[in-house]
């Protein structure tokens, strides 16, 4: 149900002015968008329970080194779990571990390596969400940057801006992205040779600049088009007649108006981002070892699949259960935004 | 009209342009040594290293190969390979490092796969959806309204490839519910049958977004005050639904399947990796594995046309729908 608008509470308050319950809600007319947004947010419990989720997750990946130290001592190997220690004695000739879930590795072990899953999955919540919440951090300035100045300004400035938005907006984006990462490190990297952690780390930063540059123009599309017509509003009009210089007027009087389709944009693009890193690193474009990566162990994992669920599951849900929350929240943030929103 | 035709197509091959002149910039020019990929590390020396650059046309000035290229795209061009002279026709995209087979051959024969699983996928998703969408619609407000946004909301938030993975090993691998893919030389049958799980998961995917599409586009339409006359007038609801409502509420799903058919030819290179499917995504992944660069930049060069044209197809159909885009 779609929380009444401020005019038909105004509207109602007219008919039945005397009792209280109406009267407050006559003060609510008076506030901003944002703090409407807040107050639906507050009471949609989807929203609440992917809060939830998501502050789990941030949580895990922030503590993972504590989270992970609680597990008991490995009798076999004598010492606590780590995220990166390889025991080759803890797996078989075939590679497969000689036990399952334990109270030393709560998720059992990695066959071949037989490193801590619990460990990798703990840590492998890092590289995501750092991912996610940077690319789109800088995604979204970009897309409001370009945006704004396309709208803005208008003439030469919109025309090269749109020109590039459409252009970006063409090219087959899965498939750049696949051949821009490999290509990218290596121009970065040189003949030099890194280490294997140098290079996962090096390929980490790579993928966060690719997909902001590959992620901007939806955004930056939908900024220009609410600004066009807002720099023809009367209240523009009004700052521009007072000598208000353009960047005040950017800042103080375009862009507070624009703050409910950014954030709504921002909060869908984070787990998009994710979902991206994800599917990158299962088409083994993504992180490298030995970064732990959630979409690095389903790749992994999945030749294992029907033998040691154990090494595919976690990750699968891991990553399934963060995305789905994030994007959740996300629809939960747009309808908040949204006055005409359907639910 | 015609000024904004030709604006568009302008607008059009200048995108076409910039593709192929920044992919070529980026790969040929760009760091990744092509010869050093197809040379075996124990037997490489220097000379062996150079006469595959030879062989290739890669020790050429950057600014011949661009434009031999560009014309090989336009009138076609001869290749010697061996001391034989092949002629490559236009729009000729060179002759793969790895295979030496002709790229228009590579990606082409492969074409037909995506275009089998592209149309399967569209023909379960518009389905699904649009009935789903009109169902959730009609019911506004129920549980069963509830339960429809919800599934597809969960189902379209879920990350696809996890769900393809999740459907390729359990029931066609492991359980065998659904067959594998097969190759249309083993037989049309076995072809389009295989083809039935990939199609099945990307359509039921994509179809979360059309239910909620058709679902909002169907309440906009009835909210109307025509339906509301016409149901004043008599008619059966079964007829304001589908003769006055589902008209009116198709035109802006027609619009986002026409862009949505050009993201799905270029876009199918998860779901064919995922299931083995022969397709142009998957050949272009095995391309940057071998960092065969002239099938890579053929293949980037078709995605981005693709995209442009339906874009340009799209446009212009709704101009004619919509005299007021001209005007913009």
């Amino acid at each position: 149900m779609p929380e009444p608008s401020a005019t038909e509470l105004k509207e109602a308050s007219d008919e039945k002015p005397s009792t209280t319950t109406q009267q407050s809600q006559e003060k609510r007319t008076g506030r901003s968008p944002g703090q409407v947004a807040w107050s639906r947010l507050k009471q949609d419990k989807v929203a609440i329970i992917c809060f939830v989720v998501i502050v789990f997750f941030i949580l895990l990946a922030i503590f993972a080194p504590l989270v992970v130290s609680l597990q008991a001592t490995d009798p076999i190997t004598k010492t606590k779990a780590t995220v990166d220690a390889v025991h080759t004695e803890l797996v078989d000739f075939n590679g497969l571990p000689e036990q399952g879930s334990s109270s030393a590795h709560w998720l059992g072990i990695e066959p071949r390596l037989g490193r801590d899953l619990f460990a990798r999955f703990a840590y492998g919540a890092r590289p995501s969400l750092v991912i996610g919440f940077v690319a789109a951090a800088v995604s979204t300035i970009i897309g409001v940057t370009l945006g704004l100045l396309a709208g803005y300004l208008g003439g030469v400035v919109d025309k090269v801006i749109s020109w590039v938005i459409d252009f970006f907006l063409s090219l087959p984006i899965l498939i750049v992205i696949v051949a821009v990462v490999p290509l990218f490190q290596k121009s970065i990297q040189g003949d030099g040779n890194l280490s294997a952690e140098e290079t996962s780390n090096l390929r980490f930063w790579v993928l966060i600049v690719v997909l902001f540059v590959l992620g901007w123009m939806g955004l930056a599309r939908l900024v220009r088009g609410e600004v066009k017509s807002l720099r023809e509003r009367e209240f523009v009009q009004a700052a521009r007649a007072i000598g208000v210089p353009t960047r005040g007027i950017l800042f103080r009087e375009v862009l507070p108006n624009l703050v409910g389709p950014i954030i709504v944009s921002a909060s869908i693009a984070v787990p998009a981002y994710i979902t991206y890193e994800a599917t990158l690193s299962y088409l083994g474009v993504g992180l490298v070892e030995p970064t732990a990566s959630w979409g690095r162990t389903i790749a992994d994992a999945q030749t294992l699949f029907a033998t040691y669920p154990l090494w595919l599951w976690p990750s699968v849900i891991g990553l399934s259960l963060l995305v789905l929350s994030l994007s959740l929240l996300g629809d939960s943030i747009r309808d908040a935004f949204d006055p005409t929103s359907r639910r | 009209m015609l000024t904004y035709l030709l604006r568009r197509l302008a607008l059009a091959l200048s995108v076409i342009l910039a593709t192929l002149v920044s992919t070529f910039l980026l790969f040929f020019a760009g760091p990744g040594d092509p010869a050093q990929a197809m040379c075996p590390e124990s037997r490489c020396t220097p000379e062996r290293l150079a006469q595959i650059s030879r062989s290739l046309g890669l020790d050429k000035p950057l600014v011949t190969q661009f434009t031999d290229y560009f014309q090989g795209l336009i009138v076609g061009r001869d290749f010697v390979y061996a001391g034989d002279t092949v002629h490559c026709g236009a729009p000729c995209l060179g002759f793969s490092f790895v295979t030496r087979q002709s790229v228009n051959d590579e990606l082409f024969s492969r074409f037909p796969n995506t275009v089998v699983l592209a149309l399967m996928a569209a023909v379960i998703f518009v389905t699904v959806g649009v009935t789903s969408g009109i169902f959730a619609a009609t019911r506004r407000g129920t549980p069963t309204d509830r339960i429809v946004v919800g599934v597809s909301q969960v189902m379209g938030a879920i990350p696809y490839y996890v769900l393809a993975l999740l459907t390729a090993l359990y029931p066609v691998v492991l359980w065998g519910l659904l067959p594998q893919y097969a190759p249309l030389s083993s037989g049309v049958g076995p072809y389009f049958v295989g083809m039935v799980a990939p199609a099945l998961i990307l359509g039921l995917v994509t179809s979360s977004q059309y239910t909620r599409y058709t679902r909002n586009s169907m309440l906009d339409t009835l909210s109307m005050d025509y339906i509301r006359t016409a149901r004043s007038k008599g008619i059966t609801e079964r007829t304001v639904l589908f003769k006055h409502g589902f008209r009116a509420a198709m035109s802006p799903i027609a619009t986002i399947l026409g862009l949505d058919m050009a993201a799905l030819l270029t876009g199918t290179l998860i779901t064919e990796q995922i299931f083995g499917v022969d397709g142009i995504g998957r050949r272009t992944i095995t391309a940057f594995r071998a960092l065969d660069l002239p099938v890579i930049m053929g293949s980037v060069l078709i995605g981005a046309t693709v995209v442009v044209v339906m874009n340009l197809l799209v446009d212009i159909a709704y101009s004619f729908i919509d005299p007021r885009v001209r005007l913009s």
